[in-house]
């Protein structure tokens, strides 16, 4: 139904919208999150406080809190039922927050990278 | 080796030369100093495939100490500003910015003395952003209690020791109560600890305005990353503007100190900029160390040949180059 609300407004151009795959924000006490395969999605990065944890180098002294972001990125053509699964697998182990849907515009990736 | 080692980043654009004059200057001081130079910015893309290579975050991680000349950061596009990486890397959550009316430059201001502590790892700067819809974007603000803490107690530790009366938390609690109301409790929590000094808070646009009609008013500030960002400009402007604005970004264990101003590439190999900004964040990173008394006299000669006023560089109204101005600094040291 076309309402004000989707006529009366400035419009961005539509771009094709592929799911690339999910940040999950994680909550624990354990330290950095390790985690199992879960096929259509493997880890790419830990971050915390938005400073990457792993992979790589962490500087002993940086201060972590207990919430996580970890980026998982699909290992093929993926839809929100592939979401689905592995949100309901992951919760078996990890206890989270939220997740975000990482989408890619076009060929421009919607989200940004971990500092 | 030198009783110091300290890793020296010149950046790019106008940074190299007037790092050279920094090191000049700091060297004439007397203090025993071994410089490690290393690559930073836009200049080691081709080089090293990064704007931080790897073997400078060594050389930081291993010295604990870094001064650094400015570098410039892409907007909008891929690469990650290497200095948010460095404050993220080596967690430098304490950015400390003093804006000091310099008696000679000509303000409006009788008296100007404002530190602004910004909490330098957290806020919008978390880097955490998403399209949810070809529409919308989204950055989520992240303020976190340990993060807070810790600024504050940074900031009543230094005022304490530096005899400063009275510290103001900036913030926007009424509007985002969850965040800015975590940063106002955490400061509130802390300043218990200190009754001696004289705790209060501000709304983050009442204390811009504040600051521009009567800024002899503040004394210290403490602020999450982005106000703390926007407001350290704003007094920088107070007291003569980015050229003589530095800057201390500090760890638990390491420090890097660093002008706020950009590359002015356009500017480049020119020796016409004002190393003011680099020198005086020189001076903040000697108090650190320990070395006062080369701070005092570095100090000393800059304000002598801003009050002389014969030899400045354009920002400030005159036609000196960088090396001139920095051999008159080294001249006027042997005379105060």
């Amino acid at each position: 139904m076309l309402t004000k609300a989707t006529t009366g407004r400035a419009k961005r151009p539509a771009k094709p919208i592929t799911l690339v795959g999910v940040d999950v924000y994680i909550i624990t006490e354990d330290g950095i999150p390790m985690f199992d395969d879960y096929g259509a999605f493997k880890i790419e990065f830990v971050s915390n406080r938005g400073t990457k944890v792993w992979p790589g180098y962490v500087s002993d002294d940086l201060m972590m809190v207990n919430w996580y972001r970890c980026r998982f990125m699909a290992t093929r053509t993926v839809t929100d039922a592939d979401v689905d699964t592995f949100l309901t697998a992951l919760s078996k182990k990890w206890k989270w927050s939220a997740a975000q849907k990482l989408w890619n515009y076009g060929d421009e990736a919607g989200f940004s990278k971990a500092y | 080796m030198g009783k110091h080692v300290i890793t020296m980043l010149p950046g790019e654009g106008t940074g190299p030369e007037i790092c050279e004059a920094v090191r000049r200057i700091i060297d004439h001081s007397g203090v025993d100093i071994t410089w490690e130079y290393e690559d930073i910015g836009l200049d080691c893309l081709d080089k090293y495939g990064t704007l931080l290579p790897e073997k400078t975050i060594k050389s930081i991680a291993k010295n604990k100490i870094a001064i650094k000349g400015p570098t410039t950061t892409p907007i909008g596009t891929g690469h990650k500003s290497a200095n948010v990486t460095l404050r993220k890397m080596f967690d430098l959550y304490a950015n400390v910015r003093p804006a000091k009316l310099i008696p000679v430059l000509k303000r409006p201001w009788d008296k100007i003395d404002i530190l602004t502590f910004r909490e330098n790892t957290e806020d919008s700067y978390a880097a955490i952003e998403h399209m949810v819809s070809n529409e919308v974007a989204q950055c989520l603000k992240v303020i976190t209690w340990p993060g807070s803490v810790r600024i504050a107690e940074f900031a009543f530790k230094w005022a304490k020791a530096n005899g400063r009366k009275k510290i103001q938390c900036v913030h926007k609690a009424n509007i985002m109560k969850m965040t800015d109301g975590l940063f106002l409790e955490a400061f509130r929590e802390v300043a218990k600890k200190y009754p001696e000094i004289e705790a209060g808070d501000i709304i983050v646009d009442n204390c811009s305005m504040q600051l521009v009609r009567n800024p002899a008013q503040f004394d210290c500030l403490v602020l999450p990353n982005l106000y703390g960002d926007i407001l350290s400009d704003l007094c920088a402007g107070l007291v003569g503007g980015l050229g003589f604005a530095p800057g201390a970004n500090i760890g638990d264990n390491c420090s890097i100190f660093e002008a706020v101003h950009g590359s002015a590439p356009k500017y480049a190999g020119m020796k016409k900029v004002n190393p003011s900004a680099v020198l005086l964040s020189g001076v903040m990173m000697l108090r650190w160390i320990n070395e006062g008394a080369a701070a005092d006299k570095i100090e000393k000669g800059m304000n002598k040949v801003l009050a002389e006023g014969k030899t400045l560089t354009y920002d400030a109204g005159g036609t000196a180059s960088t090396d001139q101005y920095a051999d008159a600094i080294i001249r006027a040291m042997d005379t105060v």
